[in-house]
């Protein structure tokens, strides 16, 4: 019997099937302030730089699918939208209402985080390091000691990265105390900018392949430096 | 010809764009032994994007650890995990001296480590940082020698430069005959593993094993690897990831 004969130029060399894997996820957590003292043109401008932050992330196919957003308005402290991917997450519009129990929203803000992971780890979906975010114009009307020490030990452990954003009026002393970060003063009203910056941000951390060191763009534009 | 090896380090879309140079780099070779047998030698690593030397660094270590491992093996020495750790040793001393030469710290040298040593009845593997080995079971599939290590999120990994005392690097001897491995950096890693089972998804290496096995001459494995090239250079594999890529293939059996 003669040996079939192989031409190894003619074979169809190489895989067209892939596993296939959910894109990883890249967590936020907006921690946004909606007390009385943000009536008016600030709750309009935070609401319209959501919108904003939504359309920014929706003109990226990354994004698209591997951004998470969570809202948590206080006070009273509530849980807005839980995480969502952000094509599914659409911003209700916020409403001013009530004081200011900042410690309980980070409390809440990190609980939500710890069980996304959680979540994350259990369906074999790879993640990127959470963020949350806190945006106020006030000062806390709670007990936000223990929310200062339970970021610090976040931080320590590289459970998360948080970044406070003070609007004009913020007690910048307690917002200096609760983060480990330097926290940022927004000019004026200017959300719609600190949003688009966001979404640059989030679109360039979600992004990167595994491995790949990030460095994200400035915060020129909306912050005072 | 026992074993056939093909493997390429192809730079992905993402560096085309920026102009980088793919800074994924792969070496292999078959070392003789003094008694005449034939020993693998397989090394990979992804330098990591951050990393300014990155290219170098991977270029520099696979060649280094790859020239060390068949100069061992030549002379008979049996490697173990202190042999290897003697190398790394060597090796990290070697990028202590090129960062100093261009006033630079370690860490623009950082990249992965990935390769594998097999000999007849035995193999060792060694890993540090993203990036997978995998290995035939020896019933027709093939099984990942370690999960990949990324940190606990995407975006981290250990890197070879990481740690003087090599503690983050896994070593692994098998005594047994392991007639096929494969390994790949991290590019390709969500491609052909499956994250939900923890397991290799066996229909991307088939195919490719499949045509390595009847591969009969050296011309036949250099046109499969021209073909890996080509493969990893590809639409298909760029609309999945944009990162570079590294594929090693290697087998000892011949297939009918």
């Amino acid at each position: 019997m003669i040996d079939e004969y192989i031409s190894f130029e003619q074979v169809p060399f190489g895989s067209e099937s892939f596993a296939d894997n959910p894109e990883p996820r890249c967590p936020c957590v907006l921690l946004l302030d909606t007390s009385g003292s943000m009536a008016g043109k600030p709750i309009r401008e935070l609401n319209d730089g959501i919108q904003a932050f939504k359309q920014e992330l929706m003109g990226d196919h990354l994004a698209t699918k591997r951004v998470e957003v969570a809202i948590v308005t206080f006070g009273p402290v509530s849980i807005e939208t839980n995480f969502q991917t952000v094509a599914n997450f659409t911003p209700r519009t916020l409403h001013t209402t009530g004081d200011t129990p900042l410690g309980a929203a980070v409390a809440t803000g990190i609980d939500l985080v710890t069980q996304r992971k959680q979540e994350y780890k259990e369906h074999g979906i790879a993640y990127y390091k959470p963020w949350i975010i806190l945006i106020t114009d006030g000062a806390p009307t709670d007990s936000w000691r223990q929310a200062a020490q339970q970021i610090s030990e976040g931080e320590d452990k590289k459970s998360f990265a948080f970044f406070a954003i003070g609007i004009e009026g913020a007690n910048f002393e307690v917002l200096r105390e609760l983060s480990v970060r330097e926290p940022l003063k927004l000019r004026g009203l200017m959300f719609r900018e600190f949003f688009l910056w966001l979404s640059a941000s989030m679109k360039m951390v979600s992004s990167k392949n595994p491995g790949s060191n990030i460095s994200l763009p400035p915060p020129t534009g909306w912050s005072e430096l | 010809m026992m074993w056939k090896t093909i493997g390429q380090s192809i730079a992905g879309t993402s560096h085309l764009q920026t102009g980088k140079a793919c800074e994924d780099a792969v070496r292999y070779a078959i070392a003789l032994q003094p008694d005449g047998g034939e020993v693998l030698v397989c090394c990979a690593s992804d330098g990591a994007g951050s990393a300014k030397f990155a290219a170098e660094a991977s270029l520099f270590l696979t060649g280094q650890i790859a020239s060390l491992l068949c100069a061992e093996i030549r002379i008979g020495n049996e490697l173990d995990e202190a042999a290897l750790l003697e190398m790394f040793e060597l090796v990290y001393d070697g990028f202590v001296e090129k960062a100093n030469e261009v006033g630079e710290p370690l860490n623009e040298f950082s990249c992965t480590l990935l390769g594998c040593v097999v000999y007849a009845e035995r193999a060792v593997f060694f890993q540090t940082g993203d990036g997978a080995i995998i290995r035939g079971d020896g019933s027709g599939g093939y099984v990942p020698v370690w999960w990949p290590q990324n940190g606990e999120y995407s975006n981290t990994t250990h890197f070879f430069i990481g740690d003087a005392a090599f503690s983050h690097v896994k070593m692994q001897c098998i005594n047994e005959a392991v007639t096929e491995v494969g390994i790949f950096t991290d590019g390709l890693q969500m491609l052909a593993l499956n994250y939900e089972s923890l397991t290799v998804h066996q229909p991307f290496f088939t195919g490719m094993f499949k045509w390595l096995r009847k591969a009969t001459t050296q011309d036949d494995t250099n046109i499969l690897d021209k073909k890996l090239a080509a493969f990893l250079a590809g639409d298909l594999i760029n609309s999945r990831t944009d990162d570079d890529k590294t594929l090693l293939l290697a087998t000892r059996l011949m297939d009918e």
